[in-house]
């Protein structure tokens, strides 16, 4: 065996089992990304690397791979690019991969992506030319082969590929399946999407467990009532626990006091997050956490707590 | 199996015909007829309003298959007279239908444009009539002795390789507001009772469009 290359300091912190936290930020409409790189300071001396999102339900914001390349210039954050299948066929794809190593990403995420009819140009063709495990794949022979297509590459691109899952899936036993495809294929990391039920998310971690990938969990620490709600409501297939919507709605009238709610937010998610994190590393069941929560930074100095602590 | 086709809206037809005057209709006896779109039915109903739009009707013909280039060279003989006195065709058939005549005539008769009065919508399988429902949709690689029967191209609304994808709750699918079941779920489902899991676990190669994205024929040669 050859030894495992590195390419990023997210490839670094996997090989040596180190854990780890992520962070996630979603550029939006327009060119101006000021307000993400300003969010990627504020994240970046909690966390390894963030997602830079791929126009997230379909709805078109900047490109994800420009928004990636920005964001590690202006905040030194490392990043993980995140790309679907959705908008770009094959051919175009393999093209991208050269295109983002000569701008200095070096990791990808590879996503299926919202159908095109879900978001904001619900005319546009949908591409799925590739699916999450076949561009993995392709990622990997580019990477480790240094071809595309049986063809060489002069100067190959050097990137981490990773896949997502689902533990909250129905029927699990499909998903679980799904991604010893995508171990197949050679994703070197997983990123789930958010869990809140810790049962459901141990069966699924056990499930995974013998296609030995690591797995960064995927938590949504909420900000206030109205965050946890529209998560509840407007996320498919997640559902926030009752009793934890009933206590950020007691946060809300409890504190008048801006500030003092803040706090009482922060301790909350800590108290929540706290014991699940460690009950699933205590089983060895995570190399990681991958917070989703864009658009709240100053959770991560609690947030290291949870993860290190 | 049918190919699936609805009446395209009547206004829509009049726009795109409203420089003729005499019209031949032919209709198609099989799939269009089923669809109720074509048949005689369809033709009768197609030349009443036509004419209380003003437009003339030569002639009406309901072949056995439109798309049957043997059967319309046969059947356009028989009325060769009233072509020359028409001034263009209305389909009521598949696009197919308006092919094949359009080839056919294109020796004695090219000037006279052929229009369609449907819509196609996809080669159905019918449940019953009036509920036909897309299965199949012809790639030319057919991959149903490995999905347990059950085409990923046409249940999957992303036509995935290898599905479920994130969009999948509960065994529904994403496109459509979770009213439809996911196609990869379904074909988990059955390879599981046909205890063939080890079909669903095996990792697809994304198609293979190189055959695919031109015009395709079949050929004996
Ligand atoms: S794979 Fe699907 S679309 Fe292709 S021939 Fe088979 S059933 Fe038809
Ligand atoms: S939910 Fe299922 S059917 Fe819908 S796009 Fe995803 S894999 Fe395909």
């Amino acid at each position: 065996m050859t030894e495992k290359k590195i390419y990023s300091k997210l490839g670094e912190k996997l090989a040596s089992g180190e854990f780890i936290l992520t962070g996630e930020l979603e550029p939006e409409k327009t060119t101006d990304l000021s307000h993400t790189i300003h969010e990627a300071k504020q994240m970046a001396p909690y966390v390894v690397a963030a997602n830079v999102t791929d126009s997230p339900l379909g709805i078109v914001t900047i490109n994800s791979m420009a928004a990636t390349h920005i964001i590690q210039r202006e905040s030194g954050l490392e990043c993980i690019w995140q790309l679907t299948v959705r908008d770009v066929n094959k051919l175009g794809i393999a093209g991208m991969m050269m295109g983002a190593h000569a701008l200095g990403i070096r990791n990808v995420l590879s996503l299926t992506g919202d159908h095109t009819a879900l978001g904001d140009m619900p005319e546009s063709k949908p591409v799925f030319d590739l699916d999450s495990a076949t561009l993995v794949k392709l990622v990997r022979e580019m990477v480790d082969k240094g071809s595309i297509n049986g063809y060489e590459i002069e100067a190959p691109p050097k990137l981490h590929v990773g896949a997502a899952a689902n533990p909250n899936a129905n029927p699990v036993e499909a998903e679980i399946l799904k991604i010893g495809r995508k171990a197949e294929a050679g994703a070197e990391f997983i990123q789930t999407q958010v869990v809140y039920d810790i049962e459901k998310t141990i069966e699924f971690l056990t499930g995974i467990k013998k296609y030995n990938v690591p797995v960064l969990l995927g938590i949504f620490p909420m900000k206030s009532y109205g965050i946890a709600k529209g998560f509840d409501e407007f996320v498919p297939g997640v559902s926030v626990p009752k009793e934890i919507l009933a206590q950020w709605k007691s946060i809300k009238k409890e504190f008048p006091d801006k500030k003092m709610q803040k706090e009482a937010y922060d301790q909350a998610n800590y108290e929540f997050f706290k014991p699940f994190i460690s009950e699933l590393k205590k089983k060895k069941l995570l190399a990681g956490v991958h917070c989703m929560a864009v658009h709240y930074p100053r959770i991560f100095p609690k947030l290291q707590e949870v993860v290190f602590g | 199996m049918t190919i699936i086709t609805t009446k395209k809206p009547f206004e829509e037809i009049v726009v795109a015909i409203k420089d003729i005057k005499r019209i031949t209709i032919v209709s198609c006896a099989s799939c269009a007829a089923m669809c109720q779109t074509g048949g005689t039915e369809g033709a009768k109903e197609m030349a009443e309003k036509l004419e209380a739009e003003g437009f003339e009707i030569s002639t009406v013909i309901v072949p056995e298959e439109v798309c049957d280039n043997r059967v319309m060279k046969t059947d356009f003989r028989k009325i060769e007279e009233e072509l020359r006195h028409t001034d263009a065709i209305l389909t009521l058939s598949c696009g197919l239908g308006v092919a094949s005549i359009t080839e056919v005539l294109s020796n004695k008769f090219p000037l006279i444009p052929v229009f369609v009065g449907t819509n196609t919508e996809f080669m159905g399988m019918t449940e019953r009539i009036g509920r036909f429902y897309m299965r199949c949709q012809g790639c030319g690689d057919c991959l149903l002795n490995e999905t347990g029967g059950i085409c990923p191209i046409t249940t999957c609304a992303k036509s995935l390789m290898n599905g479920p994808c994130g969009g999948m709750v509960d065994g529904k699918c994403e496109v459509g507001k979770y009213e439809k079941d996911c196609g990869w779920v379904l074909i988990y489902k059955r390879l599981k009772e046909l205890g063939r899991l080890d079909l669903f676990s095996k990792l697809r190669e994304s198609v293979n469009w190189s055959e695919r994205g031109h015009q395709r024929e079949v050929v004996w040669r």
